[in-house]
């Protein structure tokens, strides 16, 4: 514990450079944005703005781009309050209550708790990862090939059965992930595998013209402007505090969104977005009054506001202490790690602590300045959002084309980012969620090379996976969760995750 | 019967696989102690393969293929190709001049703004964001034959 203090003193030291902190203001001003703005979230923000930060060392380019991503968690409320429409999927939640409250005259209340349980859950969540992240990295030292294997397969299967799709459709966009991030010279033969004769596919399929044109063009693609349409309640800056009343209500909902929401952060998945639909539901089930739910409850907003941030902190730990992403946001912030040569895992906290402890205190210092940020700015926020999306688009066209070419200067990536916006439009025709398709490309060649390193190592026995007690463990999971899948498909019923669906689409409310 | 949406996606998924495994002729799958570079997209090609028929099997839950919504489908075509023309011409004509030229076709042509009003936005934003990228971030942007 002493040990980690002392780290952590020494994190505060990097993250107090002039320097990082401008990279953590603007990173949390561009994330706040980020989320305002309706038809850009979270991914395709980060994966559009990574090649700004080529110039920038590792340390600074984490911390930027983890302040665009828990930045956004704040943002996404400000559009869910204001207009009813969520700025991001994870505000689902929020413009029930949010947007009822705006229309009672209490906008700044709810804009003021939502911030408020943000930083809270977001600082609660910072302490949690830095205690947890440090002695998990030491147990995954002792992570062999098999040991990886176990656990990519766990995180994939794990994601499928969190996906508010079904699970064949999670496993098949996991699988096409998994072929696209095969392209390329295999590692360990130096056989080119579906290259087409293209030079450029030789290193394989970057992440960023894949996000970019799944979720940032994609999302334009089914987006025409005359269906963005929506009334703002400008609050004033005067009406921003609370009541007593409504402090009150909030403090509980406050504090089980945050344990809630990090707990649920470390497993695989669209974690700020299961967080927030859970933390509604359980507010609903707890309070005495579920009655006012739909119609103003103030845990209706300070819950799922809390949840969403804490998931979001919660997601680095297996990122940062295993090297492992939980899901897209994530393992695009491994991609942007490993393009400035820092591979995250077990061995980044002893090999490169700047950039570990910098980035956890720059956390810290984030959030706060994401509080001061997000009340006194609320009015410039609500301008922005006055913009018309007719406008806005072109603009996103043209950082999306400018992001992906500026990444390795291939004009090839940026036919890629266009073919995969065409196929995100076509996934969303057919209600696939694009999301693992991300994660199966970016652990593709961790799975491949696990996978065959411990075959070689058996003298291709699969019996290794399973004489191993941590792979063995991880496994046993595994097929516990397929079994929870099956059962539900074979029994017909509705579980929580179809019930998460129709609540992200509207249908109902939980 | 009638033809789902589940249907279509899940004979594409089939397909998707059956191509992968024929264009994988060439790649040696190896044996289980030396697994070759051919091993693993053979086994996610069958899986895909798989699992796509999984989707075909249960496509009766399903909504209707007539009732997928295409309403935006006009709309997706246009910005795809303007997208693809400005694509094209980026490293010919550099970033101002075609990005101008992206953002007030899109203007212009698909959202039916005032020509002038889209040309001195697209103008204004174009130079803004080059001037970010070249001095601030001090990032090279392709430049066009009359060098700018």
């Amino acid at each position: 514990m002493e040990s980690t203090l002392i780290s952590l003193l020494h994190g505060f030291g990097v993250a107090f450079q002039p320097d990082n902190l401008w990279y953590a203001f603007l990173g949390c001003l561009v994330g706040t944005l980020v989320g305002v703005l309706p038809g850009i979230g979270p991914l395709s923000g980060i994966s559009i703005l990574l090649p700004v930060t080529f110039g920038l060392n590792a340390t600074q380019a984490v911390i930027m781009l983890a302040g665009i991503y828990y930045g956004s968690q704040y943002g996404g409320s400000t559009t869910s309050i204001l207009m009813r429409i969520p700025g991001e999927a994870s505000s689902v939640m929020t413009c029930i209550d949010g947007n009822a409250m705006a229309k009672k005259g209490r906008a700044g209340a709810a804009l003021c708790i939502s911030a408020v349980g943000s930083w809270v859950a977001g600082t609660f969540g910072v302490i949690m990862l830095t205690m947890v992240a440090p002695p998990l990295a030491t147990i995954a030292l002792k992570f062999g090939p098999p040991e990886y294997t176990a656990l990519l397969i766990l995180g994939l299967i794990f994601l499928a059965y969190m996906s508010s799709t079904s699970l064949v459709r999670t496993l098949l966009m996991a699988c096409i992930g998994l072929l696209l991030g095969m392209i390329g010279i295999d590692n360990m033969t130096g056989h080119f595998r579906y290259s087409f004769d293209l030079a450029e596919l030789g290193d394989g399929i970057g992440i960023v013209p894949v996000a970019v044109g799944l979720f940032g063009l994609g999302e334009i693609l089914s987006t025409p402007s005359h269906k963005v349409v929506g009334e703002v309640i400008s609050p004033k800056f005067r009406e921003l505090l609370p009541n007593r009343q409504e402090w009150r209500e909030a403090v509980m909902p406050i504090a089980r969104g945050s344990v809630l929401g990090f707990i649920i952060g470390i497993i695989p998945g669209s974690a700020h977005i299961i967080s927030s639909f859970l933390s509604y539901a359980l507010e609903k089930r707890v309070s005495k009054h579920p009655e006012q739910f739909g119609k103003g409850a103030v845990a209706g907003v300070a819950g799922p506001e809390s949840a969403n941030n804490a998931a979001s902190t919660g997601a680095f730990v297996p990122m940062l202490s295993l090297g492992i992403p939980t899901g897209p946001i994530t393992a695009v912030l491994i991609g942007a790690l490993m393009i400035h040569g820092v591979n995250a895992g077990p061995q980044l906290v002893t090999e490169h602590p700047d950039v570990f402890w910098g980035f956890v205190a720059s956390m810290y210092v984030g959030n706060l300045m994401l509080l001061a940020l997000n009340l006194p700015l609320v009015s410039v926020f609500v301008t922005v959002l006055r913009i018309p999306y007719a406008y806005l688009y072109p603009l996103i066209i043209m950082f999306c084309i400018v992001g992906v070419y500026e990444v390795s200067h291939s004009i090839v990536d940026v036919y890629i980012m266009l073919i995969m916006g065409v196929l995100g439009y076509g996934l969303r025709k057919f209600n696939f969620d694009p999301a693992p398709l991300v994660l199966g490309l970016v652990i593709a060649p961790l799975l491949e090379q696990s996978l065959r390193q411990s075959l070689i190592m058996s003298n291709g026995n699969y019996f290794i996976f399973f004489s191993r007690p941590i792979s063995l463990g991880l496994l046993i999971v595994c097929v516990i969760l397929l079994g929870l899948s099956a059962l539900t498909f074979v029994l017909k019923r509705k579980d929580w995750r179809e019930k998460l669906a129709e609540a992200e689409a509207g249908e109902v409310q939980p | 019967m009638n033809l789902r949406a589940d249907h279509v996606a899940g004979a594409a998924f089939v397909i998707f696989g059956v191509a992968i495994i024929a264009l994988s002729g060439d790649l040696p799958v190896g044996q289980l102690s030396m697994p070759g570079s051919g091993f693993l997209p053979m086994i996610v090609a069958v899986l895909t393969i798989v699992f796509g028929a999984a989707l075909i099997l249960r496509a009766g839950e399903s909504a209707p293929f007539s009732q997928v919504g295409w309403s935006d489908g006009k709309h997706a075509t246009m910005v795809t190709v303007i997208t693809a023309v400005a694509i094209a011409l980026y490293t010919y004509l550099g970033f101002i001049i075609t990005m101008v030229l992206m953002m007030v076709t899109l203007l212009v042509v698909i959202e039916r703004r005032n020509p002038l009003r889209a040309g001195a936005y697209g103008i204004v934003v174009v130079l803004f964001t080059y001037v970010c990228f070249a001095y601030v971030l001090k990032t090279p942007l392709p430049v066009s034959p009359f060098s700018y």
